[in-house]
């Protein structure tokens, strides 16, 4: 506790500053406000009572943010999946949050369709079958009304389904960690395949999009700039919330349907073809022969043959990480205030979609080089902030990690060699550093007896809490 | 291979076995009976690509300069090997030498026959490398090794290149350092949507006009230029990317057939996409036969067939097309994707091409509307047409050549499209100091309106934009040797080397370097002898002056990146006066030097782009920090 106690006595002096750029947080919610009826939000006085909770499933995401209303805490799940290095405690955790929150969620946050950030929606249905949902968020990709995006979401599903096919059978043909995890990450984008042969993910998202208790409203699908409609309770209860991320870049989306529709055109006809396209007839068959030795000089025949062998790219590899960056771009990036909190969820976005936020246009042109002052504002004033990507080092630039409040607090729920050196354990380190150590990784706890906390992980800060001893790690401000 | 063959023309080696007739004659050393060489190789070429077909002359005779080939064909600079990956065989090698072969120019366009494919690849590297080395005044070298630290690569690499025109299976084609070699790669069409191309048809990359030039080009500016390929901010592949479509697109318009009828379409508006049908069609009404069919406008429009068979859009055209104004000025911020950004520069270039051309022949139009013509309703007449293709041809040429003259402008490292417009402009300053077309005008305006600037430029105007020119005197290197056209042997370069290392350590200071940061090496350095506008003989030199230093990436991520501080200097030779030579004297220093902010910047870009988390290919460290073009343009 004396970690929460550091923080308090320093938060009356900035209250200051994010009731000023709060206020105007709240007027931009004001239509948000208007179509959930509500009472005047009266600015709530201190955060007690608001808690962020971090359940240990594996490589994945699963949040629950509780926030003191009138009416006793009301809940907001903010992605509930794993997908490497899963450690078989999602059912539990999952059932651990339906008590947490009394079979009642406010509001469910999906931030994209990785299945580290939704298979337990599909996994779970059942318990999530018994959850009453008010409201859904979900990134406007997912939008089944934009044929844009509908048509953008599915040649990516079916992009990563064909590359899967195309890893396994390299492994089959011969084991190799790398491509295991590109399969992994192929597999990301579809969630596998199931017994009845429908992608996991699809499953996930059929839950989302309806398959909770009651019969809750569409989902809204938000882009960088939307005003939220936050459920009525947390409206009034003085909870803001403004959408960062992601941005709507139609020549990228359009540039990407076009790349991966070419890919597909392709892969399908390798997989159907019946024999490797032969460009020529027979009679134009030559051999190394035909060349005079001079033609190979001055490598020689065997180099300039080991050259050009060399020479071809993994492009099946590049496609797998482009494809896997891509859907992480497409990460809800928002940006919570309650009592002058500011709390910064950023599910898994990596560069493009930050890149937007920080520096209001594409890196490195004339007057893109520098923070944009609302960029500094934000980050400025933030005092929780869920480390994007698990902690890879793309997915918190560092301009951001410089120009976060010194002393805010982090949660990172990770896993080891899960994917590619995540979590970068000298990210973690800067944002320590950032963080006055007030980093809290999900490995820090057990997920269950038989699953204890991962030891190189260091021991829990003592700013957070597990109070079930095992599956999740709190943070009360 | 030196050049012997350098007159090739008129060489006339006697035989050496003289006959007993002979002998008893005295010498005559005015007369032989040997066949002069000729000074070209007439090839047969496809224009643009198969997909489009015969309609106007779509097949052409291109002319390469003559040279004995080997079987491959296999010439001095380049060497076609034909060795299909995927299939894992040889295909046999065309023999231009064969006498069926020098009848015809070669084998007629065929997409059936792979000893076509290779005498295109041949004949468009050729003409490409050629116009470059015209316009560069000097020969070009390929690169042989991608870095200082990596072992020689065997004596003669620099002077042939491969290219292998069936490489792969693939949708794709790329320059290879690795390969030291083009790889161009065939595929089946798109079944479902494949534009002009039968569905499953096999394309191939290497009949595409624009893919073979966009490919040399790659090599070309790579050979030149060292640190060019390392992708140290946003603009540097979308450069390379634009450079060679330029190279392609220009080269278009030496196609005198092509131009002519294009022209005749557009009623001289070279720029407008749509070319009328052959047949006349009234206004509303449907097209009947493919004659009224209107076309694509070929000369703008690069690797048609390429585009279509794989489903991927020409980002050129909506990027001509995008309009010079304040809004359209937004997406140089906004466009990163290479293609899309680097179409952005070749819009600004063709902007300011078109706008010249459009100079050159207005008097041509006011004198046929003079006389009653009326470009809206008829076909331009001939005599017309002609006189504005030469206009349309030479200042093509003319921008051509700048384009590639101001490579030698560029800073050595770190390329930005704002480098690129202040070297095309000091480029342009240089060879034509009077400008009666205003073309440095027309360039500097087209950038503007797509809002690419140059940084540290202190206005935007001409005086500001050329790079600072070094005030006669104030700056000598002594004892350079310019050598002479053929080039230098190796004790010249070696002692070239020594004075330009030492003189970078001994004027670091006047240079902008700091010498105690790290090594400054000079990479390269080539003489140069051009001819002016005014019939004398520039003699100067091109040198560029690198310092790299490793800086950490700092902020939680392991390893170091190569930070590159660099000079280019144009140094010129002046002729002797009083009978004493005197010193070669810096005219420009080009600069890109080190700066706390430019390091945060290659750092950011190197982290945003995930170079700096890629891990390092186990023998070269630095692979990570390069261009990969088999990525590039397959599109990943």
């Amino acid at each position: 506790m004396p970690g929460r106690q550091r923080s308090e006595p320093s938060s009356p002096p900035r209250t200051r500053k994010p009731a000023g750029s709060g206020g105007s947080v709240r007027k931009r919610t004001t239509p948000a406000a208007k179509a959930a009826p509500s009472p005047t939000a009266a600015a709530p006085k201190a955060a007690r009572g608001l808690r962020v909770r971090m359940y240990r499933i594996g490589f994945g995401d699963f949040f629950l943010l509780s926030v003191p209303t009138g009416g006793g805490a009301s809940h907001i799940l903010i992605d509930c999946g794993v997908h490497a290095k899963d450690l078989g405690s999602m059912r539990a955790a999952v059932t651990q949050m339906a008590k947490d929150c009394g079979n009642r969620l406010a509001l469910v946050i999906m931030t994209h369709r990785h299945a580290d950030h939704i298979s337990g929606f599909g996994s779970c249905a059942d318990i999530f079958a018994e959850i009453e949902v008010e409201r859904v968020w979900m990134p406007w990709f997912e939008n089944p009304d934009d044929q844009k995006a509908v048509a953008f979401q599915a040649s990516l599903v079916a992009m990563a389904g064909q590359l899967g096919r195309q890893f396994q059978a390299r492994l089959a043909a011969k084991p190799d960690p790398a491509v295991e995890q590109l399969l992994s990450m192929a597999e990301n984008i579809t969630g596998g395949l199931g017994v009845a042969g429908i992608a996991a993910n699809q499953k996930a998202l059929n839950v989302l999009h309806g398959g909770f208790r009651n019969s809750q409203p569409k989902p809204d699908y938000y882009k960088a700039g939307d005003v939220p409609t936050l459920p009525a309770a947390l409206a009034a209860a003085g909870l803001t919330a403004e959408i960062l991320g992601p941005p709507i870049d139609d020549a990228l989306i359009r540039q990407m349907t076009n790349k991966n529709q070419q890919y597909l055109a392709g892969a399908t006809e390798i997989s159907d073809q019946l024999a490797r396209l032969k460009p020529f007839g027979n009679a134009f068959r030559g051999r190394r022969e035909d060349y005079d030795d001079k033609a190979f000089a001055p490598y020689g025949y065997d180099r300039v043959k080991s050259m050009l062998d060399g020479a071809q790219p993994d492009v099946l590899a590049a496609q797998a990480k482009a494809a896997d960056k891509t859907l992480n771009n497409q990460s809800l990036v928002i940006l919570f205030s309650f009592a002058g909190k500011n709390l910064l969820f950023a599910g898994d976005a990596q560069w493009g979609n930050w890149e937007n936020f920080l520096y209001g246009g594409a890196y490195g042109t004339p007057g893109h080089t520098q923070l944009t002052a609302r960029a500094r504002d934000i980050l400025g004033k933030i005092d929780f902030y869920k480390v994007g990507h698990h902690g890879s080092a793309n997915a918190t630039p560092k301009d951001a990690v410089k120009a976060m409040r010194i002393g805010c607090v982090g949660m990172c729920s990770t896993q080891e060699h899960a994917y590619n050196e995540v979590p970068r354990a000298p990210l973690l380190d800067a944002l320590r550093q950032r963080m006055n150590d007030q980093l809290a990784r999900s490995d820090q706890v057990a997920a269950a007896p038989d699953k204890p906390a991962n030891p190189d992980a260091g021991p829990l800060p003592p700013a957070f809490s597990t109070p079930g001893q095992q599956l999740f790690i709190d943070y009360d401000f | 291979m030196t050049y012997p063959s350098r007159f090739k023309c008129d060489d006339v080696t006697p035989r050496s076995e003289a006959t007993a007739a002979q002998a008893e004659m005295p010498e005559d050393i005015f007369s032989t009976a040997e066949i002069p060489f000729p000074s070209e190789r007439p090839l047969n070429v496809y224009a643009f690509d198969p997909s489009l077909g015969n309609f106007v002359s779509n097949q052409m005779v291109t002319r390469v300069r003559y040279e004995n080939l080997a079987a491959g064909p296999v010439g001095e600079r380049f060497a076609v090997i034909d060795y299909d990956g995927s299939q894992k065989t040889f295909y046999k090698p065309v023999d231009l030498d064969d006498p069926r072969l020098l009848m015809t120019h070669g084998l007629l366009p065929s997409e059936a026959d792979p000893r076509f494919h290779q005498q295109m690849v041949y004949a468009v590297a050729s003409e490409t490398l050629q116009r470059f080395e015209y316009a560069l005044g000097r020969r070009v070298r390929w690169r042989t090794r991608l870095d200082r630290s990596q072992p020689p690569a065997p004596r003669g690499a620099s002077r042939r290149l491969n290219l292998f025109p069936h490489a792969m299976c693939e949708a794709n084609a790329f320059y290879s350092p690795d390969a030291h070699g083009i790889l161009f790669g065939y595929f089946t069409a798109s079944r479902t949507n494949p534009g002009r191309n039968l569905p499953g048809q096999t394309v191939f990359t290497c009949l595409s006009h624009d893919i073979i030039v966009h490919e040399t080009t790659h090599a070309i500016v790579d050979g030149i230029r060292e640190h060019f390929m390392e992708p140290t901010n946003v603009d540097v592949a979308a450069f390379h990317e634009a450079f060679a479509d330029l190279a392609a697109l220009f080269l278009h318009f030496s196609h005198k057939e092509v131009l002519v009828d294009t022209l005749q379409k557009t009623g001289g508006k070279l720029f407008e996409f749509k070319l009328k049908g052959d047949a006349e069609l009234a206004p509303g009404a449907t097209p009947a036969i493919q004659s009224q069919l209107g076309a694509e406008n070929p000369l703008i429009a690069l690797a048609t067939q390429f585009g279509e068979a794989a489903g991927r859009q020409s980002c050129l055209r909506s990027a001509l097309m995008t309009p010079a104004t304040p809004e359209g000025a937004k997406e140089i911020a906004t466009k990163i994707e290479p293609h899309e950004r680097g179409s952005i520069l070749v819009a600004a270039v063709f902007d300011a091409y078109f706008t010249v051309y459009g100079r050159r022949t207005f008097d041509l139009f006011r004198i046929f509307r003079a006389g009653g013509g009326n470009i809206d309703k008829a076909d331009l007449p001939v005599p017309l047409a002609n006189r504005l293709a030469m206009e349309a041809s030479r200042t093509a040429e003319e921008f051509f050549t700048i384009c590639a003259r101001a490579l030698d402008y560029c800073p050595p490292v770190d390329i930005t499209f704002g480098d690129f417009l202040r070297a095309l402009l000091t480029a342009h300053l240089d060879y034509t100091p009077d400008d009666p077309d205003h073309i440095r005008d027309a360039l500097m305006q087209a950038f503007r309106l797509r809002g690419i600037v140059a940084e540290n430029a202190s206005a935007f105007s001409e005086e500001a934009l050329f790079w600072p020119k070094v005030v006669r005197g104030k700056l000598e290197v002594e004892d350079l040797i310019f050598g002479d056209p053929n080039g230098l042997t190796k004790a010249e370069k070696d002692h070239n080397g020594d004075v330009l290392r030492a003189f970078a350590v001994e004027k670091a200071d006047k240079l902008g370097f700091d010498p105690k940061a790290a090594k400054i090496e000079a990479p390269s350095f080539h003489p140069m002898f051009s001819t002016g506008k005014d019939g004398k003989l520039y003699v100067s030199m091109i040198v560029e002056l690198v310092q790299t230093m490793r800086v950490p990436f700092g902020h939680g991520i392991p390893g170091t990146f190569p930070m590159r501080n660099g000079v280019t200097l144009l140094i010129a030779q002046d002729p002797p006066e009083h009978d004493k030579r005197p010193n070669p004297r810096v005219r420009f220093v080009i600069p890109k030097l080190y700066h706390p902010d430019r390091e945060e910047r290659v750092r950011n870009f190197y982290v945003g782009s995930g170079r700096a988390t890629t891990t390092p290919s186990e023998h070269d460290e630095d692979k990570r920090f390069r261009l990969d073009f088999a990525l590039l343009h397959a599109g990943v």
